[in-house]
């Protein structure tokens, strides 16, 4: 008998017969640099199935480690990584080279903000990737990953998950040349700020750690993600789902919703307007390490008003909650820390327990949304 | 007049008494809106910015068209109708 060899083609056999891929198309893919954003339910699902793909090179950016409430539906993580407290991205690589060791996955352990995502999508040493999926958590560094999509070119998945429901949509970005593969084939749509204009504000959104999220919503989802990114990397761009896909598993409803006319009619300030305001740092909600008081205070994002009745109606559940016209507190333990977390009408928070600007922004983004 | 049916999107339901879906009369995408909003006045704060504009992170689809690019909220419905309220998913 012979020893299969796990460096051959051979163990991508099943998938070779189909349609676009055949051994011109799994070479291709070998030869593919995908960015993964956010190593937590989507981004997991997405890396996994990549890999097994055969994508050649997988960029994997998270800020977290891996906490036990994780494990119902981040698949890559076992409770073996709880106990070894690793950091996502570094817990993903280490899993994907026993899935599949030919391919090469760079782990990044840092938040992503305007500051790196450039670095990170295009002019890093691993120059710019051909495709990027979304695993993110808020909507945010969505609207930055967006930006940098329009800006260097680089299709974007967008994919999104809560509750019951989860959205995904491809973005095959209008670029400033008009010369790349997609538009020469007819096939560019309008990018993420085309469809949603502004971000949901703070606090008006549910987050999974405080609705909840069904493990295969998240799996369905980033499942679509990574079939949009394969047809993408395979150059298959007459067969990139158009639509703005919204499922709601517990309604039973699927809806395949037409967005292309967003670019023609919507006169969008970032793929028209190419301007880049997200990137520029203009929404970036500053961190101040707050000196000597183990504590971080976020800037919000500006013109929206919280709704305290609401948050604090999500967070109860998680511990004491006080609030007054002026301020909510809640005590909060997260990955058996304990957080004080303090929230100003104008959006701003004191996130005391912590010196770590991005361990702040992470709380803020779990607890109080995008 | 004839009803149409809304979509209420899981994020918005705590303000329309739990429902999935709604059957709500009405000739235009405002009326019906104004109709639901009368009977659910929490749902029109998280929907609308201002008395003419919807909040920029929900769309709106009629019949999984965006109304932005029909004739916005004075786009006629007709009876069998779907509209849909979407807002933008941010967890994942
Ligand atoms: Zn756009």
């Amino acid at each position: 008998m012979d020893t299969p060899d796990p460096q051959s083609l051979d163990r991508y056999h099943r998938q070779m017969l189909l349609p676009g891929f055949g051994e011109a198309g799994q070479k291709r893919l070998a030869e593919s640099t995908v960015l993964v954003l956010g190593c937590g339910a989507l981004g997991t699902v997405a890396a996994n199935m990549l890999a097994r793909a055969g994508v050649g090179h997988l960029v994997i950016v998270d800020r977290d480690f891996i906490e036990l409430t994780n494990l119902q539906r981040q698949i890559l993580f076992d409770e073996q990584d709880v106990e070894d407290s690793l950091p996502k991205a570094e817990a993903a690589r280490r899993k994907i080279a026993r899935i599949n060791s030919q391919v090469r996955v760079t782990a990044v352990i840092e938040d992503i903000n305007h500051t790196n995502i450039e670095r990170l999508a295009a002019t890093g040493e691993h120059g710019p990737v051909d495709c990027i999926v979304d695993g993110l958590d808020n909507f945010e560094t969505r609207f930055l990953a967006n930006e940098v999509a329009v800006k260097h070119g680089i299709p974007y998945v967008y994919g999104g998950a809560v509750g019951t429901v989860g959205m995904c949509y491809a973005i095959l970005p209008h670029t400033e040349s008009g010369d790349s593969p997609w538009e020469k084939a007819g096939r560019a749509t309008p990018c993420l700020r085309c469809i949603f204009e502004q971000a949901p504000p703070p606090g008006m959104n549910p987050t999974c750690d405080t609705t909840g999220v069904l493990g295969p919503v998240v799996s369905i989802v980033a499942n679509y993600e990574v079939v949009e990114a394969l047809k993408i990397l395979l150059g298959e761009y007459e067969v990139v789902n158009p639509t703005l896909l919204s499922i709601d598993t517990w309604a039973n409803t699927t809806r395949q919703l037409k967005v292309a006319r967003a670019y023609e009619v919507g006169n969008c300030i970032c793929c028209r307007g190419r301007s880049f305001e997200w990137l520029a740092g203009q929404y970036a909600g500053g961190t101040t390490t707050l000196c000597g008081r183990d504590a971080v205070q976020l800037t919000g994002a500006g013109e929206n008003r919280l709704n305290f009745e609401h948050i604090a109606a999500r967070l109860r559940s998680h511990g004491e909650v006080k609030l007054n016209n002026f301020m909510l507190r809640a005590q909060i333990t997260d990955m058996n820390e304990p957080f004080e977390l303090t929230l100003f009408n104008d959006g701003r928070a004191i996130i005391k327990g912590t010196k770590q600007p991005a361990r702040a922004r992470g709380i803020y983004a779990k607890y109080i949304g995008a | 007049m004839s009803a149409i049916t809304v979509q209420i999107p899981t994020a918005l339901r705590p303000q329309a008494g739990d429902h999935e879906m709604l059957e709500v009369e009405g000739e235009s995408v405002r009326q019906v809106l104004d109709g639901l909003c009368q009977q659910y006045p929490d749902l029109g704060k998280r929907l609308f910015k201002n008395e003419n504009e919807v909040n920029r992170f929900i769309n709106l689809y009629l019949n999984d068209e965006d109304i932005r690019f029909l004739d916005q909220l004075e786009t006629k419905v007709k009876p069998g109708d779907e509209l849909a309220i979407v807002p933008a998913i941010a967890g994942g």
